[in-house]
């Protein structure tokens, strides 16, 4: 081999090998992260991805998702041309037909339900994804339905609602500045590993962690001074219990409790309901482990807390184990100081840059009323917080098609997996809709029940508008061709807008004239980001946020305080059963008759992160997947003692819904009787067996990681 | 400059990122059979007291000084990089028997069944060389594996035994 050819095989770029370096974005997680990635491109193809060394975010680091991000965007089951159903819904029978003549059947199809019933017949339903949200929001808008809806639905929208109608806002931890950090539910090495360095620097220098988990993880072992292994769902009466240890003690910040907080009598009435014995009890933690973490949480300050999007929310008591923990924040008087946490709101798609852009206005701006949105009924909460419909009541809907009809679904990565029984849905979507068109990269189950499906691009096919920490805003270039006859998901939905003629010239106009309007002010262009493609610091950014505005200026709730007791919600009519203050209640409170505790007596915990898997999105990518073959149920060493189960032999897991497959893996990281699963596998679909209603009340999210089910051993394969 | 492969445990998850690192740099085909040279561990061990300690490491080949798989290669495919002390490999004359594999303490090198040849990983030779860091080395994001020269290893070796041998003792520290 020529030290040429040696070089090329080991993909070092240089004019010589003819491979380039390229800069993108990974998408592949949540866009509260999305690390810049360099690219190797040879022959137009990606050979190699890295991190982007100078990249302000990620500066070069990648998870394990990313670091198989060539292998997900060559996945063997990307869509390649746009496909017309010929066989039965879910048959997975297509022809390839011309973006031309997908666009008509769109267009003549959801005008005709729009003739029909009505516009809000139309739901425009996001999965995952979220970077073309403001496009899709507006365009559901300007074609006349308020049915506008998400996979924030069962995820994200849970806590910045509790955060909302607590204290205007939420507050991300001061890593910088803290001296303690109460790492509820942190698991920095599954998921946000950018967050591990901050823990570590803080260790470094003599700060302590209290890390509050269900399981043994490595964050457990590698950064925990204090680990409370707590039983699962009851994170909420902790922090009440926590609360009364915080009053009781002389602990809590009264300065701050009194100038800033609302609500406090009837707080702490609440949390004498919560003494040390009582909370070990519920927890399953020793009372001494309890008081110690307490006292180090309150006494060691400034404390700042980690909150998580989708881990403890995914109760069906999670919205209010949410809102108690923020409030000890309060109670500390570590919400909106320094080395507590500090609110600072996101400039565009859930990214905190410093600036402000008009993304909020570009999509409500044409909302056009008339209606009211799926799940306004169930979820009054919801409906008055959040600008979109509450998509676990989409179900109901379709079914009953009450108050109205819902006759047409636009999907863009909708993926029926992520809803409670997931076969109804697929099952009513059949029967009940005229018309469904789906947007993905992959062939996926929900595809096949399409009658329209069009193939979009990955991150590094597309130019992207992306704001980052740091006050940095960019717009990614493409590192390579659209693969296939594969389009940005925003050329798709601008292109639709023309050949509907949609009452909207911005639409019409296109993405970046859409991305121009929504940055216009900040002081750059999408011209101007174009010419690099890399993160440019916005002239206008104020970086980083600076602590203490809303107890200066006041916090934006009714009362303009930090209210224990909310007024938003009070404000909701009594007959939902709401309470203003953050109670506690059993997180299986719907499942505890005695024969359902009989029949599945073990708590199933679905979702909890591993590094390999994020939902259903990379079980199909090959490295991803080498990593846990088979969908696999954890099973703890003293449960399968008891069962006679071996590692790998198969069971079935069942609930009331339904019943699945899966392989056993023996462990002792979670607690006896409780099984773990990760969610999203087609061939072993946990969701199956979540109950439709088994819902959060306030917020509507499903108790994804608490619910009641059984296990066996299967013989047959 | 001779370099090597450092591994610390405290900083592992055994996210496998480095796998991915290593899948990506080495195109390794799964569906052909080929295995990742790397791999990571993610092991509980029962203890005497009836705790559990869960064990997170990521290991190939750990390019040892005196290497037994190069001795082993009976027609002589493995040697060592005389610049970065790699050990490395030439398989146009491997046969396949394996023997470097059953030599390695690690059973590092891999019998690649597409080609009935023996792989292995080489440190990602030809990138060091060109100033750049090992694939599993670039994707790790927690500095659980890092790649230094031998005088870089040498200083922190020395640091490292002193803080394991105060950490000994037990003192109580402020």
């Amino acid at each position: 081999m020529t030290e040429l050819e040696k070089k090329i095989k080991a993909k070092i770029p240089g004019e010589d090998t003819g491979i380039e370096v390229r800069h993108s974005l990974c998408a592949i997680c949540s866009p509260g992260i999305h690390c810049g990635v360099d690219c190797y491109v040879k022959d137009g193809k990606i050979i190699r991805v890295e991190g982007t060394p100078d990249h302000p975010l990620n500066r070069g680091k990648l998870c394990t998702k990313g670091s198989s991000l060539r292998n997900y965007v060559y996945r063997e089951d990307r869509i390649k041309t746009p496909l017309k159903r010929v066989g039965e819904r879910g048959e997975g029978k297509f022809e390839p037909i011309t973006w031309d003549e997908a666009y008509q059947i769109i267009a003549e199809n959801l005008n005709k339900v729009k003739e029909q019933y009505s516009a809000h017949a139309v739901a425009f339903f996001s999965g995952y994804c979220k970077w073309y949200r403001p496009i899709l929001h507006r365009f559901a808008h300007v074609f006349g339905s308020v049915n506008f809806g998400t996979d924030d639905s069962t995820c994200f929208a849970s806590m910045y609602i509790a955060d909302k109608v607590t204290a205007g806002t939420g507050g991300g931890p001061d890593m910088g500045h803290a001296n303690t950090f109460l790492g509820w539910n942190y698991e920095g090495y599954y998921s946000n590993h950018l967050s591990v360095a901050g823990v570590q620097k803080l260790k470094e220098r003599g700060g302590k962690v209290i890390i509050i988990d269900i399981r043994d993880t490595p964050a457990t072992k590698n950064l925990a001074d204090i680990f409370l292994k707590i039983n699962p769902g009851t994170d909420g009466a902790l922090a009440l219990g926590m609360a009364k240890l915080i009053i009781d003690n002389g602990w809590a910040d009264m300065d701050y409790v009194e100038k800033y907080t609302y609500g406090f009598e009837q707080y702490r009435e609440l949390v004498q309901q919560y003494p040390l014995d009582k909370v070990a009890e519920i927890t399953g933690l020793n009372p001494d482990d309890i008081y110690e973490a307490t006292k180090l949480y309150a006494t060691n300050g400034p404390a700042c807390t980690n909150f998580s999007a989708s881990a403890l929310v995914h109760h069906i008591n999670g919205f209010n184990s949410h809102r108690a923990i923020l409030c000890l924040t309060a109670l500390t008087g570590n919400f909106d100081r320094e080395g507590g946490n500090v609110p600072n709101p996101p400039s565009y798609i859930h990214k905190r840059a410093g600036f402000r852009s008009r993304e909020e206005e570009f999509r409500s701006n044409r909302y056009p009323g008339g209606q009211r949105r799926i799940g306004a009924e169930r979820f009054p909460l919801w409906e008055a917080q959040n600008d979109e419909f509450q998509a676990m009541d989409l179900l109901r809907q379709i079914e009953e098609q009450k108050p109205y009809p819902v006759k047409a679904v636009v999907g863009l990565g909708m993926n029926a997996k992520m809803f409670p029984e997931t076969d109804k849905l697929l099952a009513a979507m059949t029967k009940n809709l005229d018309f469904f068109v789906n947007i993905d990269l992959f062939m996926t189950m929900t595809c096949k029940y399409a009658d329209i499906v069009l193939p979009a691009c990955s991150s590094v096919e597309r130019g992207e508008l992306k704001a980052y920490e740091g006050g940095y805003l960019a717009f990614t270039k493409p590192v390579i061709e659209p693969l296939y006859e594969s389009k940005s998901d925003v050329d798709i939905l601008c292109e639709l807008a023309r050949v509907m003629d949609l009452d909207d010239d911005l639409l019409k106009q296109g993405y970046e004239a859409s991305a121009d309007w929504m940055i216009d002010g900040c002081g750059l262009t999408v011209a101007e980001l174009k010419k690099t493609g890399q993160p440019m610091k916005v002239p206008t950014a104020k970086w980083p946020a600076k602590p203490g505005k809303l107890l200066e200026n006041g916090f934006k709730t009714p009362s303009g305080k930090f209210e224990f007791y909310s007024n938003a919600i009070a404000a909701i009519d009594p007959k939902f059963g709401l309470d203003p203050l953050p109670s506690y209640r059993d997180p299986l409170a719907d499942q505890n008759d005695p024969e359902t505790r009989e029949k599945y007596p073990f708590y199933l915990c679905t979702g909890a992160r591993l590094p390999h898997a994020i939902h259903s999105r990379v079980h199909d990518t090959p490295w991803l997947r080498s990593i846990r073959p088979n969908p696999t149920v954890e099973v703890h060493t003293a449960d399968a003692a008891r069962l006679g189960l071996q590692n790998g032999d198969k069971v079935a897991l069942s609930s009331p819904y339904g019943e699945i497959r899966m392989l056993v893996k023996i462990t002792g990281k979670a607690k006896e009787g409780v099984l773990m699963t990760l969610h999203g596998y087609t061939e072993a679909n946990v969701n199956e067996l979540i109950g439709r209603n088994h819902l959060d009340p306030y917020s509507g999210f499903p108790g994804f990681k608490g619910m009641r089910c059984n296990i066996r051993k299967v013989q047959e394969d | 400059m001779k370099h090597v492969f450092v591994f610390d445990q405290d900083k592992c998850s055994a996210c496998s990122a480095c796998m991915m690192g290593c899948m990506d740099q080495n195109d390794i085909d799964l569906a052909a059979g080929d295995q990742c040279f790397r791999k990571t561990y993610d092991n509980e061990i029962a203890l005497a007291d009836g705790s559990t300690y869960c064990a997170y490491i990521s290991a190939a080949c750990m390019h040892c000084t005196d290497a037994p798989c190069i001795a082993a290669c009976p027609v002589g495919c493995l040697s060592k990089d005389p610049e970065t002390g790699f050990t490395v490999y030439d398989n146009t004359n491997c046969i396949g028997c394996k023997s470097c594999a059953m030599a390695c303490p690690f059973g590092a090198p891999r019998y690649r069944a597409s080609d009935g040849k023996m792989v292995k990983c080489d440190g990602c030779n030809e990138r060091v060389k060109n100033g750049l860091k090992p694939a599993c080395v670039c994707a790790c994001s927690f500095g659980a594996l890092t790649c230094v020269t031998e005088e870089e290893y040498k200083a922190s070796g020395s640091n490292k035994a002193c803080s394991a041998l105060i950490d000994q003792l037990g003192l109580k520290k402020k």
